[in-house]
């Protein structure tokens, strides 16, 4: 099996998808980021150049023109670089895409793939470090696929490109370079399906994107102090799938929800809602919530530290929750 | 309107050197200690920054884009204060919430860094609506870089600017070309047909021409002013190898302004742009024909120069970090 690191696995799995579909088409550059990884875009570019548009910075006009194009029968990707610029794409994410198929009664669908770097990703300051996949899944319509693991985003990645519904597929650009042996043959991973990474008995950690790399350092530290923790990669927001998140909880009594999204109406408060309305007697103790504090993300790396739910916030998180 | 006098050219190239040394600094800063965040430096684009700066009058407002540093020096704001901020260092002009990307001065009129493309262009023609309302004959500067003329809200902005006569000078920064990886995609042949389509008064300068910049924005200026209605003025630049700088170097070198009068000697990959691009260079060599200064002159300005911006940079480094409290502070206006 060859080893990849997750940009190779997130192109590999673009391939197969314009392999397998004549329809599909990419729109934008620097798929594979503009860090050390960058090159794994050049497999794309050689194999598919001629299906390949590089835009001008028009953001809106592009989501636009990848939900038209896909109603129209086109296979889009949509690739955005840093999540933020996808703000300007709001309406057009929102209002069309994720409304097409419901209103005009199932005659239409947008099979379009947005593809957006999120998170806080040292210096990035107030304006670029932005995680809007908490206020994309506060909207029905959308399908939030979020990799942590370079044979997920392969799979996954080809699921979203064969899917009927817009896809968001929102990575976060510090994982882009995690590294593991991935399958070299075509494979697809369904949405809606968590992941547990780690087995554990006292406390399970529910969590997506960078919290779940997080979380796993996390349970090596807290497991020399004798505490076993289970880890929950949801790996697609929407669809959730609570049955394996409530599984987990049922199994450990305690819960502690970390992700990167604000800590109000955030991803974390989401999953401690769907465990506490289904599973509230499952619960030994209160379930803990680790997110974004409500300040916007600060320049300075002292500052960005304080505000990033890091490793620290899942082990006191975790602590709290096994009242240790 | 006449000529700029002798003192005027002086004081703009004064200004000039002011952010060419700030960005030298800001690059022996960036390798001596690999601090986060990216620099869009401001070198080759003096000229114009410079020129727009002295155009201001107190009162007036301005916005710039992610290429804001030289702004920010020329509308004379501490640079220590300002490398402070590159360094997100407690006595930074934001405190260290900003960095490079958001440097603010609002004292001097510097409301806005704003790193979304096409953000500065709609917030100026915002200012110019406040300032029109506030009666009080201030205009405002709209910064931007020709990639903000891709969006659809710069046409939206010079829409809104034009049919409610908002007295904003768009500044338009183009420093792109065929060849390299441009950094805007315009069908129109000109960037000046969209805000000319749009009725507003257009104006093509060389950015890196000292004088012509000079006259340029103080007549544009002067233009909003007395019509109380927008100028589009587009700036030409030639890219400066290092603009996009992932690692912090010295494409051109370390500025050396004696090298104007001997443009023989110089060599290397990006002799081109240092012979005909540099506007220090072209700044220098122009002082010194007209009889405005001699070299000894100007060197003697330099090393004045060099000398503020080590204090500068000594302030910066001087200054701790913030305390990460400070994180969770001012997120509301009290
Ligand atoms: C809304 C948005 N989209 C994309 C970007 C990424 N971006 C940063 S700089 C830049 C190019 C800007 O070109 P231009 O405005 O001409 O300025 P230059 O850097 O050439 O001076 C782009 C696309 C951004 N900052 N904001
Ligand atoms: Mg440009």
């Amino acid at each position: 099996m060859p080893q990849m690191n997750l940009a190779e696995a997130l192109i590999d799995g673009l391939i197969w998808s314009l392999r397998a579909d004549p329809r599909a088409t990419i729109i934008g550059r620097g798929i594979a980021g503009h860090g050390p990884e960058h090159a794994a875009e050049d497999r794309l570019k050689q194999e598919f150049g001629s299906r390949i548009i590089d835009p001008p910075t028009s953001e809106a006009a592009v989501a636009q023109l990848g939900t038209g194009a896909a109603m129209a029968g086109a296979r889009p990707f949509v690739h955005y670089g840093t999540a933020v610029f996808a703000y300007e794409a709001w309406n057009q994410f929102i209002n069309e895409a994720a409304n097409i198929h419901y209103m005009s009664n199932g005659q239409l669908s947008a099979p379009v793939t947005f593809h957006l770097f999120h998170g806080i990703r040292g210096g990035g300051g107030p304006q670029h470090s932005g995680s809007p996949y908490a206020m994309y899944a506060n909207n029905p319509g959308l399908e939030i696929v979020l990799p942590t693991s370079p044979r997920d985003a392969k799979g996954l990645m080809r699921s979203a490109m064969a899917s009927n519904n817009p896809t968001i597929v929102i990575q976060n650009a510090q994982l882009l370079g995690l590294t593991e042996d991935v399958p070299a043959e075509d494979y697809s991973i369904p949405f809606g399906k968590a992941v547990v990474k780690r087995d554990g008995r006292d406390v399970s950690v529910i969590a997506c994107s960078r919290s779940v790399i997080d979380a796993l350092e996390a349970a090596d530290i807290l497991e020399k102090e004798g505490l076993s923790v289970e880890v929950v990669d949801i790996r697609t927001l929407a669809p959730l799938d609570v049955d394996t998140i409530v599984a987990s909880v049922e199994k450990t009594g305690r819960m502690v929800a970390v992700d990167e999204t604000y800590e109000i109406c955030g991803v974390a408060s989401e999953l401690i809602a769907s465990v506490v309305t289904r599973a509230f007697s499952a619960l030994k103790t209160q379930p803990v919530r680790v997110g974004r504090p409500m300040t916007p993300v600060p320049f300075s790396p002292p500052l960005e530290a304080a505000v990033n739910p890091g490793t620290q916030k899942i082990v006191d998180a975790c602590r709290r929750a096994c009242k240790r | 309107m006449a000529k700029p006098s002798h003192a005027e050219r002086l004081e703009l190239f004064r200004r000039m050197l002011h952010m060419r040394r700030f960005e030298e600094m800001v690059i022996r800063l960036a390798q001596a200690y690999e601090y986060t965040g990216r620099q869009h430096l401001h070198i080759g684009h003096e000229a114009t920054g410079a020129a727009v700066a002295m155009a201001m009058r107190a009162g007036d407002k301005i916005h710039t884009t992610h290429r804001n540093h030289g702004y920010v020096i020329a509308c004379g704001a501490d640079p220590g204060r300002a490398f402070a901020e590159i360094m997100g260092r407690r006595d930074g002009l934001n405190g260290g919430k900003g960095g490079s990307w958001h440097l603010c001065d609002a004292e001097r009129g510097f409301q806005s860094t704003s790193a979304m493309v096409g953000g500065s262009i709609a917030l100026a023609a915002g200012a110019a609506f406040a300032l029109k309302l506030a009666g009080s004959g201030n205009i405002s500067f709209a910064h931007f870089g020709d990639g903000t003329l891709d969006e659809g809200v710069a046409y939206e902005s010079l829409n809104i600017a034009s049919i409610y006569e908002l007295p904003v000078l768009f500044v338009c920064e183009n420093n792109s070309k065929a060849g390299q990886r441009p950094s805007s995609m315009l069908a129109a042949a000109r960037l000046q047909d969209v805000p000319a389509a749009l009725q507003i008064h257009c104006e093509l300068v060389d950015g890196a021409d000292s004088d012509a910049a000079q006259i340029a924005f103080q007549k544009a200026a002067d233009r909003v002013r007395e019509t109380g209605k927008p100028v589009f003025i587009e700036a030409t630049l030639e890219r400066w190898p290092g603009s996009h700088q992932v690692k912090a170097a010295f494409p051109t070198g370390v500025t050396d302004l004696s090298l104007a009068l001997n443009l023989d000697k110089v060599e290397g990959k990006h002799a081109d742009w240092i012979k005909q691009s540099d506007p220090i260079l072209r700044a220098t060599r122009a002082l010194i024909k007209d009889g405005v200064s001699d070299l000894v002159g100007l060197l003697e300005m330099d090393a004045k120069v060099n000398l503020l911006m080590e204090d500068a940079r000594s302030f910066a480094e001087a200054s701790p970090f913030p305390d990460a409290s400070v994180a969770f502070t001012g997120v509301f206006a009290s």
